[in-house]
């Protein structure tokens, strides 16, 4: 499905600025404005979700697109992470409106949403940071579906975290801000005085809170990579869900793609991954190979230089059943992810900034005036706990994951001009130092160079490994009779990068011989020999 | 009266009028046939089990069983494959005693590699022995009600067809029909095989050649013999029939679909580079999809039998060494309990596992049916070169299989060679086995080996559990109390839980309640000589216990008031249903 419909929302869209992240029905709408007909932007649904939420496709090219290097764009990995989802959107937007000279050699796709479901949560009456779809999931595996969810105690509309006194407590205090729960480290002697859940209810009785959320499976825990099969949000086998299996096999059949940029919580940008030489030999790779791990260094240069945001805080290089890991581990192609902010550096007065990752937040949210950033602990009544002191407080969902939305303008600038910036360095096959010797009687030797013009190589380790990437394959359009010596059709597994390899022929005959030598994701090459 | 007619009467004759006398089934049987012991002597439902059935035939066959035993067989479509044929399923069981999907159940598949179709007949066999044999047999009748079995003759109907139909060798097409692009050209299926000699088999080429490393046998010249390394050859193998369509230097590199649908399985499920014949992810082939979710479905299988060829196995997982720690010594035992029992029963057939035994395998059915659902599964391959002459001469022993085409097939099993020219390699020998030899039974081979494995996997059926109330015991507490202690039994060897499904809380707790007196509470009796008990403090009526065990039992207890009319009812998602009345 093409929705073709909705210029006349790009007048609004653009003039009226946005105050908060967008509803799923300003996304679609903003989707819509910039894929009308005339535009390099189409719009397809993927798919459906279980809650009945469309997965959209923006594919943006021009020309021979299918046969341009591309980059895949991915937002919504998780659906606690409205940012990346604007950041997507802006990306395609920005695209569209201001870099249509990127197509001349590169087509794009950007998948704004993975986590539709999810995402609602932001806008819902109750927000809470979520990120399952709709799918119906007994998450502890105890025979009953989702008994035992968050409940807000509090009637605040949001769910934080719930405290209960308690001598056998395992929390305590922070000791530099006091609000912040951090657990009793027994080993230094120290001793708890809370007990610390979410926001919920036992329900079942069976000693855990909120251990079985009214929630589906997290698309961002259910792909192959060491998918954490049986464990809550991931569910009984990875890409169970119509939203995975429609991007999926939706990517399996666009072979152009060379790179992923995926917005989410894990981080190879500032900085990339190590090498691990015992895991990247084992049968089951699970470290990046040597030579991609250069690559991801070089980008992650790149990146820095782009985004002026210095990294803090920044240890998640990947988590199991994750989207981003699928993309290099499982589908051969180069993946990044970022997500695209973070909590930056505070320092107190001594210089030093607190290595607890809230208390680093609050310390920022004061320095920032925002006002609202924890939800002070206050006495409910729990009826789990009867006669105990219990309170409800807590850092307010989603602000640790998404700033404040007056910066996500410059944040999004910062990655359009970096992905552009690896749009630009794609895999670039040419014709180079063509020869044409004549033999006589009617015999002539062609030679020429086939180049890969790119820092980048043609397959990276992993690629090469990957059904899912094509050869380079350079095809003479004569007959094979005419083909004294060399190859009608020659498959080349790989060029590196700026690196060339010799082509030669003795051909038959006269008048024009084409030349092409390329793949889907490397774009094609074309040669124009006069015998 | 010619004589095809005659035999066609005579044999078919069912309620037919003749000579205006209206003959019965049982009198026409009782006419013409002694019951060899064994087999349905007078079946509702004829099938031979010496031939091959295409989907077409498969398919009169399952309906005319569905149609003659109403109450004990029923046929489904669970989903279609990739070509939108039908995936069919029969279940079968006493319609009339329990509900088909609260029994414990077998499932049974067939031919998930398209060329190993005689799972498909092997499952169908088993289809129609229980049906037939239900009323006939104490234990069978018996079985039928206790048990239900999922029978899926093939879960990749296209490419069994497909096999059978076009021009194909012992070992192609394993995939089913997808057409992927093999050689990473950018084309899809653009060189497949080509069958010169148009006899529906795709057999050798050689070629004479001064360099060549072979020579006819002299005693038998279809037989292509190796000469030693000091001797001068004549012939050169070319590989399988096939023409270089595409131009690039290549014989046959691209046909369908490379994938594997037994590496597609969503446990231990590994990508391409480590698994060749992965496919997209865990169940992108969409025969396999249908599979799963029936079984997904159908909590209540307990047990379930894949049928492959080739080699006289009896398998078990893990496929491979990473998923070691999956299969415990508990459940091990189990499985050596079934299968060293099978082995004894067929003859040919060895016990073996995965990993160790055959090589490795990420993905596989049986590991997901184990892995992922807690199942105690097996995969047979079928056909061994053992069944020609009770000897172990080992796979594809060119003298044996000759032998075997001298003297019990008359030429049947080969094509001989004839010359050919091709348009790449000039003038050569095209040649070889046909394409149902080696993997695929003969027909006379069929119908015994099929009612040695339909055994086994009636034994296995037979193990899964069966629970029961065994006993249950008042004692007065006074003041109107009472304790009341249940023994819930499991007669079978199979537990209501593997230890692989208590590993990951696979399926739910089997749940034991009690109705018609008030609890006040509600225990798991851990070691009723010491008292030793665990109480459920949330909804005591209704205790919930991990596991019961094969060839053992749990107790329960309740502490109750009033109760003169109580019943128990024991509810297990792989054990059935069991209760008790006061």
């Amino acid at each position: 499905m093409v929705a073709g419909a909705g210029m006349l929302f790009s007048v609004h869209s653009t003039t009226c600025a946005q105050s908060d992240y967008p509803t799923l029905s300003q996304v679609t709408q903003r989707l819509q404005a910039i894929s009308g007909s005339g535009s390099s932007a189409k719009l397809s649904s993927l798919t459906k979700t279980e809650g009945g939420k469309d997965i959209w496709v923006v594919k943006i090219g021009k020309g021979d697109l299918d046969n341009k290097p591309a980059i895949a764009v991915v937002g919504g990995a998780e659906g606690f992470h409205v940012l990346s989802v604007e950041l997507a959107v802006q990306f395609a937007e920005r695209l569209v409106k201001d870099h249509s000279m990127a197509l001349d050699n590169n087509t794009f796709y950007v998948f704004p949403n993975m986590s539709p479901d999810a995402y609602e949560q932001y806008h819902a009456a109750l927000k809470y940071e979520r990120r399952g779809n709709a799918a119906k999931i007994d998450h502890d595996r105890d025979g009953i579906v989702s008994e035992d969810g968050y409940e807000d105690l509090n009637k605040d509309g949001l769910i934080t975290m719930m405290r209960v006194e308690s001598p056998m407590g395992n929390y305590k205090s922070h000791d530099k801000d006091e609000r912040v729960m951090v657990k009793a480290d027994v080993a230094k002697g120290q001793k708890g005085t809370y007990l610390l859940y979410p926001e919920s209810r036992d329900n079942d009785k069976d000693g855990k809170f909120g251990e079985d959320l009214v929630e589906g499976i997290a698309f961002n825990k259910s792909l192959t990579y060491k998918f954490p099969i049986f464990t809550p949000l991931a569910g009984d086998f990875a890409v169970s869900q119509a939203e995975s299996r429609a991007l999926l096999d939706y990517l399996f059949e666009q072979w152009n793609i060379f790179a992923f940029v995926t917005f989410s919580p894990a981080n190879n940008l500032s900085s990339p991954l190590k090498y691990n030489a015992g895991d990247a030999k084992k049968r089951i790779i699970t470290s990046m190979l040597e030579k991609d791990v250069a690559i991801n260094g070089m980008v992650s240069g790149m990146y820095n230089e782009s985004v002026s945001q210095k990294a803090f805080n920044q240890t998640n290089q990947g988590t199991d059943g994750d989207f981003f890991q699928w993309v290099y581990f499982h589908f051969g192609r180069l993946s990044f992810s970022t997500p695209g902010w973070w909590i930056p550096e505070v320092k107190g007065e001594d210089g030093k900034s607190e290595s607890n990752a809230e208390v680093n937040f609050l310390a920022y949210a004061a320095q920032e005036g925002i006002n609202n950033a924890f939800v002070p602990w206050t006495s409910v009544n729990h009826p789990d706990f009867p006669n105990q002191k219990v309170e409800v407080g807590g850092i307010r969902p989603f602000v640790m994951y998404n700033p404040p939305f007056d910066k996500v303008n410059e944040i999004a600038q910062d990655h359009t001009d970096f992905i552009l910036k690896i749009a630009a360095m794609s895999p670039k096959l040419e014709f180079h130092n063509l020869q044409t010797e004549k033999l006589g009687n009617g015999l002539t030797r062609i030679t020429a160079d086939l180049f890969n013009n790119s820092a980048l190589p043609t397959h990276s380790e992993m690629g090469e490994k990957s059904r899912w990437l094509r050869k380079i394959r350079v095809d003479i359009n004569r007959d094979a009779t005419d083909l004294i010596s060399g190859d009608k059709i020659k498959l080349i597994n790989k060029l590196g990068a700026y690196e060339k390899t010799t082509l030669t022929w003795i051909v038959k005959g006269s008048g024009a011989v084409d030349i092409k030598a390329g793949a889907a994701h490397t774009g094609i090459a074309t040669l124009n020999v006069k015998l | 009266m010619k004589i095809k007619n005659w035999i066609y009467t005579a044999a078919l004759g069912v309620a037919i009028s003749f000579a205006g006398i209206q003959e019965t089934e049982a009198q026409v049987a009782q006419d013409r046939y002694f019951r060899a012991l064994g087999t349905p002597h007078n079946p509702k439902v004829q099938v031979s089990w010496n031939r091959y059935h295409t989907n077409l035939a498969l398919e009169e066959i399952m309906k005319d069983m569905a149609k003659k035993h109403p109450n004990l067989v029923k046929l489904q479509s669970i989903g279609k494959s990739f070509q939108g044929n039908d995936i069919w399923v029969l279940t079968i069981t006493d319609f009339n005693v329990g509900k088909e999907n609260e029994k414990p159940a077998m499932w049974i598949d067939g031919n998930i590699h398209s060329n190993e179709i005689q799972g498909t007949e092997f499952t169908l066999y088993a289809a129609w022995y229980l049906s037939e044999m239900y009323g006939e047999l104490e234990f069978i009748t018996e079985l039928l009600k206790d048990k239900t079995f999922y029978i899926a003759p093939t879960i990749n109907p296209d490419a069994h067809d497909y096999f059978i139909k076009e021009a194909n060798n012992q070992n192609s097409p394993r995939s089913g029909m997808i057409i992927t692009d093999n050689d990473g050209d950018g084309e899809f299926g653009e060189d497949p095989f080509d069958d010169l000699n148009g006899d529906g088999h795709i057999t050798f080429m050689i070629r004479k050649s001064p360099t060549g490393r072979y020579v006819k046998d002299q005693m038998d010249p279809r037989k292509l013999i190796p000469v030693a390394a000091d001797q001068k050859g004549e012939y050169e193998m070319l590989g399988y029939e096939g023409i270089d369509r595409d131009g690039d230097g290549m014989v046959n590199e691209d046909g369908i679909g490379y994938y594997d649908p037994n590496r597609d399985w969503g446990w231990n499920w590994q990508p391409d580079y480590v698994q060749r014949g992965a496919l997209r992810y865990p169940f992108s082939v969409p025969e396999n999809r249908a599979v799963v979710e029936f079984v997904m479905d159908h909590p209540n299988i307990a047990g379930a039998q894949s049928y492959h060829n080739y080699g006289g196995m009896i398998l078990r997982g893990p496929g491979a060494e990473e998923d070691l720690g999956t299969y415990n010594q508990t459940d091990i035992r189990i499985y050596d309990a079934i299968a060293k029992k099978g082995e004894e029963f067929m003859p040919g057939y060895k016990y073996l596992v995965v990993y160790k035994d055959l090589y490795s395998v990420f993905g596989g059915q049986l590991d997901w049916f184990y892995g992922g659902r807690g199942i105690f599964t097996y995969s047979n391959e079928l056909m061994t070169s053992y069944l020609y002459f009770h000897q172990n001469a080992g796979r594809g022993n060119q003298d044996e299989q000759m032998k075997v085409d001298q003297y019990l097939t008359f030429g049947d099993a080969f094509v001989n060679w004839e010359e050919y020219d091709h348009p790449q390699y000039g003038r050569i020998e095209v040649g070889g086995f046909k394409k149902n030899f080696g993997r695929l039974h003969p027909g006379f081979l069929m119908e015994q080996d099929a009612h040695r494995n339909s055994a086994f996997t009636i034994l296995h059926a037979y193990h899964t559990p069966k629970l029961s109330v065994s006993e249950v015991n008042e004692k007065d507490l006074g003041g109107g109390v009472k304790e009341i202690t249940a023994t819930i039994y499991n007669e079978r060897l199979i537990p209501t839980h593997s230890s692989q499904d208590l590993k990951y809380k696979i399926e739910r707790p089997d749940y034991i309640s009690i109705s018609g007196a008030k609890v006040l509470a509600g225990f798991v009796v851990e070691n009723e000589d010491f008292n030793k008990l665990s109480e459920q403090k949330v909804n005591p009526e209704k205790i919930s216990v991990a596991n019961i065990p094969g060839m053992g039992a749990v107790k329960v207890r309740w502490i109750v008031t009033g109760g003169n009319n109580y019943s128990i009812n024991v509810d297990s998602a792989k054990g059935g249903k069991a209760s008790w009345k006061k």
